[in-house]
């Protein structure tokens, strides 16, 4: 832990001592929001402010509703469990990524013959189209023309006929497969550069005074990519929050409205039924609960720090 | 370390040290391989319906490998000028990348070492990330009408580098942190400027982090596909869009599908393979003492 | 290109044509490219399905239409299921930048009350169209009319037929073993019980070789099977009095039983099977029947396959032996279908309506119904009785006349306000049941959907727009 305390002791001198009150770091960071706030600012107040108007497929209405959508919402059973289903595939995929992607950086991490094929090829699956991706991925899980059914039934020694996208309780591990063999790589890339920042010396030494493998990750390279872990994760977590295409491409959201997340609800709602003002509530409310979670979350971490 | 082999080939501790690194280096790479492998199996399987008869599509069981490797398909896409949409992805996807990692980038420097606006400025940053992009495409759309942006390049080029700031300043955030700020600090008390200490510092020592950033920033506009599909028409045909227009509700053109992926992957492949250099080893700390 | 093949044979034809005496009454498509020529130069904006669809303004109708006007045609493509999304966006940010907009007749309702598409009578009146537009069949003909007026013109016969396998009807052992295990005579089924038990007849007797049938289940298409059969057994959606929804009634609770029952008599895995999927077995001889749109009576025959545009398409292994019929209970689904119409925002109107004119004349549509690549069906009497159509493969006739008789039966898509969000509420519900929740259980889930969503968009709104479709010949059997 020694590296971070360091920093935060070198940047409060920083900050505070001669080069403090600087408007060079106003200047840095000027374009950036100035690009975000040209082209996001509207969109933004556009749908604060239709989220109170009655906007639908059948009527421009553009009166004030008040809180008209947000009790709508509220007692919508289907997009609660929509959330629920988004915050479970988020629980169960993030740590998935997260370990084995640490793993592979890892495993790429030390000079091999032929890395850099291993990695390039390693980071395809993210290039493929997303829609591809999912229309390929349901292809494979095709009870008959599927590889999928057929692989296991080689390992299994006799035929397997599992109906993955249709069937309740075989839909989600299909989804989690595509969602984790999509985005690992995303995990791997992140905290393979992250790795390559570390200190050698730190770790050598290490080793010279007999320290285990385990010991040196968790106290010396841990610590080290900490800021990058936590904002891979945030990232992540935050992506796999909006998780749209590979669940529209798989199951559009069933069977029923099994595997429904909220991206895909808020699709069907303004995308294809038009219920603009509606949609615009719902987005506004998962922004506002992120955002109370996001703040939360980054306290916790400081305070663990 | 082989030096060590070589200086005491004799020993019976370090040939039992060479077997055992030699076993290490054959798990390696056996999990190298089956790590890859697992993850290229459906690349592959994408890639194999560019030759794959419509009756080896669906055939029971699957056929893994076509019968025939014909470049048809190929030429049918050079022919119809299909292949025109992964021109246009590179251009979009490519110059909103620099862009955004340009100005995300000393965004991201301001942040870490200014703690400019504190944590609010860089929670509101993020929180544009946490909108379904389909609940802004309409507002996004009618701004665009509004600026007669519709169809054109710099229409998405903007968009892109705007939606993939946020990811870009949080994350180059995150790799300027794990820098160790004194070399900053003792550049500065030598009397360089504040640019110089930027571009001739941080960003030499954040390569690795600026190589994966670039990466996802190019992949995250590459495969955009709703914010394309409604703001554009005929002039401006992305990659996603342009494959998508082979999913009908009733017939799928695979053959076509699988080789527009495969055409699709090959820059961004060997765009890996070549800057990859970059991220080996960021210049380690000892290495600049040194 | 194999493709401009086509193309020259039609422009001979259209000579010819042309070429007649001048004294006899303009037809249509002449009457609508003389008074496009003025337009000559202008450049019309079509908003069409991406695909082979769009084959047909793309390299056919569109490079012909400019050769005899001079308008240029420019085609944008967006695939079928962002197509409503699109127009409705661009409609309300109007945009104009589409002349002509394609749409499936279920839009229709949301389209026309937003103010999106054109009012066509008093065109129809000045450019005569009136006596070719009372040649398209009858059931199409009404759906393009809301509330007295034209709107859009049926553009695409569209029809789920039932296919089957003459030779396997035909052998004299299934003919006897069957008999001998149900009592009656092997033919294609007029009720859904015999389909059920033919399907278990082929399928315990050639499995996995051959299975009885396949249905198309995907997400966003089952629902027409559900359509089709609920109606076809006196199904009603709902009680015009108070709008209730009635799908959950016990013709709707038996319809998707039977519907879960017939998958163990088809092929495993056919819960999650769409279009391709059924085709693929239907044309690899793997199907004893299918239900599905037109254009495979022409694929399996072999008509036209060898274009390079139907590349994608498995190779027919059951040439020759393929049968049509009407489905089971005899008044099929009008599934989907397109419709052509003027946008109320464009800037060129009378053009774009002279274009669809043109586009849906008898002559022009003939020769676009019989592309083999652009997935365009007959759908006016004139089709099914022409001899040009009936000379394209041996089987023709047959084919025709089912599609007649299909076409003189049919049952149009529920079409009313917000109808995508019914739809949804009505597959989520099938695809629950299939997923393993109870049949009924479903049901009642999505009417309580349905009435939510009336209350919603208003009781007497919906009402008025439901029974405006249910006023017209092809909402319920007759």
């Amino acid at each position: 832990m020694s590296v971070p305390r360091a920093t935060a002791a070198v940047s409060e001198q920083w900050v505070g001592g001669p080069f403090g009150d600087s408007r060079f770091k106003y200047f840095l960071i000027a374009p950036a929001l100035f690009i975000m706030l040209s082209i996001a600012l509207f969109p933004l107040i556009n749908l604060l402010v239709v989220s109170f108007q009655g906007i639908s497929i059948i009527a421009e209405n553009k009166s004030f509703h008040g809180i008209l959508n947000y009790q709508r919402l509220a007692g919508d059973s289907r997009m609660w469990k929509s959330l629920l289903h988004t915050v479970g595939l988020l629980l169960v995929a993030l740590p998935i990524e997260l370990i084995f992607g640490m793993a592979m950086a890892l495993l790429f991490v030390d000079k091999m013959r032929g890395r850099q094929i291993f990695v390039a090829l390693l980071v395809l699956p993210m290039v493929i189209a997303p829609i591809v991706a999912g229309a390929t991925w349901r292809l494979m899980f095709d009870n008959q023309f599927g590889p999928i059914n057929q692989i296991i039934g080689w390992f299994a020694g006799r035929d397997v006929t599992i109906v993955w996208l249709a069937d309740s309780s075989f839909v989600w591990p299909a989804i989690l497969a595509t969602e984790v063999w999509h985005s690992t790589p995303f995990m791997f890339i992140i905290l393979l550069a992250g790795l390559a920042g570390v200190d050698r010396s730190q770790i050598e030494s290490a080793q010279i005074d007999g320290a285990s493998a385990a010991r040196i990750f968790f106290k010396i390279i841990l610590p080290a990519i900490r800021p990058v872990l936590a904002v891979a994760i945030l990232i992540r977590a935050l992506d796999l929050f909006r998780i749209f295409d590979i669940i529209w491409a798989l199951t559009r959201g069933g069977p029923g409205t099994v595997t429904e997340t909220i991206s895909t609800f808020t699709f069907v709602k303004a995308f294809e039924q038009f219920d603009t003002s509606f949609a615009a509530a719902v987005a506004i409310t998962v922004v506002l609960i992120l955002t109370a979670v996001t703040i939360y979350a980054l306290r916790r971490i400081e305070i663990a720090r | 370390m082989t030096v060590a082999v070589r200086a005491a080939p004799g020993s019976s501790a370090s040939l039992w040290q060479a077997r055992r690194r030699s076993l290490k280096t054959i798990a390696r790479y056996a999990a190298a391989v089956a790590i890859t492998v697992i993850f290229l199996f459906p690349v592959f399987w994408i890639f194999m319906m560019a030759f794959k008869t419509p009756d080896e599509i669906f055939s029971r069981p699957p056929v893994w490998l076509p019968a025939d490797f014909n470049l048809d398909t190929f030429k049918a896409l050079v022919r119809d000028g299909d292949l025109g949409a992964i021109w246009t992805s590179l251009i979009t996807a490519g110059v909103s990348t620099i862009f955004a990692m340009f100005f995300g980038t000393i965004a991201a420097y301001s942040l870490a070492r200014f703690k400019t606006g504190g944590r609010n400025l860089a929670i509101g940053i993020l929180s544009q990330r946490m909108i379904p992009p389909i609940v802004i495409v309409f507002p996004v759309f009618l701004a665009y009408v509004f600026l007669g942006w519709i169809d054109t390049f710099h229409g998405l080029i903007i968009l892109y580098t705007a939606f993939n700031l946020p990811y870009v300043i949080w994350m180059m955030r995150g790799y300027i942190e794990d820098i160790p700020i004194e070399l900053e600090h003792s550049a500065l008390v030598d009397g360089w400027s504040r640019w110089q200490v930027l571009l001739r510092v941080v960003f030499p020592m954040a390569r690795a982090g600026l190589f994966a950033t670039t990466v996802f920033t190019f992949i995250f506009a590459w495969n955009d596909y709703i914010f394309a599909l409604v703001l554009t028409r005929t002039e401006v045909v992305t990659f996603p869009v342009q494959v998508t227009s082979w999913f009908g509700q009733q017939f799928v053109f695979w053959a076509r599908i699988g080789a527009m992926s495969m055409m699709g992957t090959l820059p961004i492949f060997f765009a890996v393979i070549v800057f990859q250099r970059y991220m080996v080893r960021g210049i380690s700390l000892g290495a600049v003492k040194g | 290109m194999k493709f401009r093949l086509g193309l020259g044979s039609v422009v001979v034809t259209l000579l010819l044509s042309a070429a007649g005496p001048p004294a006899l009454a303009q037809n249509a498509a002449d009457t609508a490219v003389e008074a496009a020529k003025k337009f000559s130069g202008t450049t019309l904006n079509l908003l069409w399905q991406a695909g082979l669809q769009a084959n047909d303004p793309l390299v056919f109708s569109g490079p012909l239409f400019e050769e005899l006007t001079g308008v240029k045609i420019n085609v944008v493509e967006v695939p079928l299921t962002e197509m409503f999304s699109k127009i409705l966006i661009e409609h309300r940010a109007r945009t104009g930048s589409f002349d002509v907009m394609p749409a499936t007749p279920a839009w229709l309702p949301d389209l026309i009350e937003a103010g999106a598409l054109e009012p066509l009578d008093d065109f129809v009146d000045q450019f005569g169209y009136r006596e070719e537009f009372a040649d398209i069949a009858p059931v199409y003909r009404v759906m393009g009319e809301y509330k007295g007026q034209i709107y859009a013109f049926q553009d695409d016969g569209d029809v789920l037929i039932n296919y089957y396998r003459k030779d396997l009807f035909a052998d004299e052992s299934n003919k006897s073993e069957f008999k001998a295990k149900f009592g009656y005579d092997l033919a294609p089924p007029t009720t859904w019980e015999q389909f059920s038990q033919i399907s278990q007849f082929f399928t315990e007797k050639f499995a996995p070789d051959l299975y009885g049938s396949a249905r198309i289940n995907a997400p966003g298409l089952v629902h027409y099977v559900f359509q089709e059969r609920f109606r076809n057994d006196g199904g009603k959606f709902f009680d015009a009095d108070a709008m209730k929804a009635q799908i959950n009634d016990d013709v709707g609770v038996a319809t998707l039983q039977a519907m879960i029952d017939e998958h163990r008599f088809m092929p495993p895995g056919v819960e999650a099977w769409g279009p391709i999927e059924v085709l693929s077995a239907w044309m690899a001889g793997d199907l004893a029947m299918m239900g599905w749109w037109p254009p495979p009576g022409r694929w399996s025959a072999g008509y036209g396959t060898e274009v390079e545009a139907l590349a994608w398409l498995p190779k027919s292994t059951v040439a020759g032996k393929v049968g049509y019929a009407l489905p089971p209970g005899g008044a099929p689904e009008l599934a989907a279908g397109f419709v052509l119409g003027v946008s109320s925002s464009s800037k060129n109107k009378e053009l774009a309506y002279l274009f669809i004119q043109w586009m849906n004349s008898k002559d022009i549509s003939l020769q676009r119904t019989m592309l083999p690549f652009a997935l365009r069906d007959p759908f006016r009497t004139s089709h099914f009785r022409s001899d040009e159509y009936k000379a394209l493969w041996p089987a023709a006739p047959e084919y025709l006349e089912t599609l007649e008789a299909a076409a003189n039966a049919g049952l149009a898509d529920l079409s009313i306000r917000s109808t995508a969000a019914y739809e949804d509420a009505l597959t989520r519900a099938i695809s629950a049941a299939f997923g393993g929740t109870g049949v009924k259980e479903a049901l009642d889930t999505a009417a309580g959907e349905w009435d939510a969503l009336t209350k919603q968009i208003g009781l007497e709104t919906q009402k008025s727009s439901y029974l405006e479709w249910a006023s017209k010949s092809n909402a319920y059997p007759r």
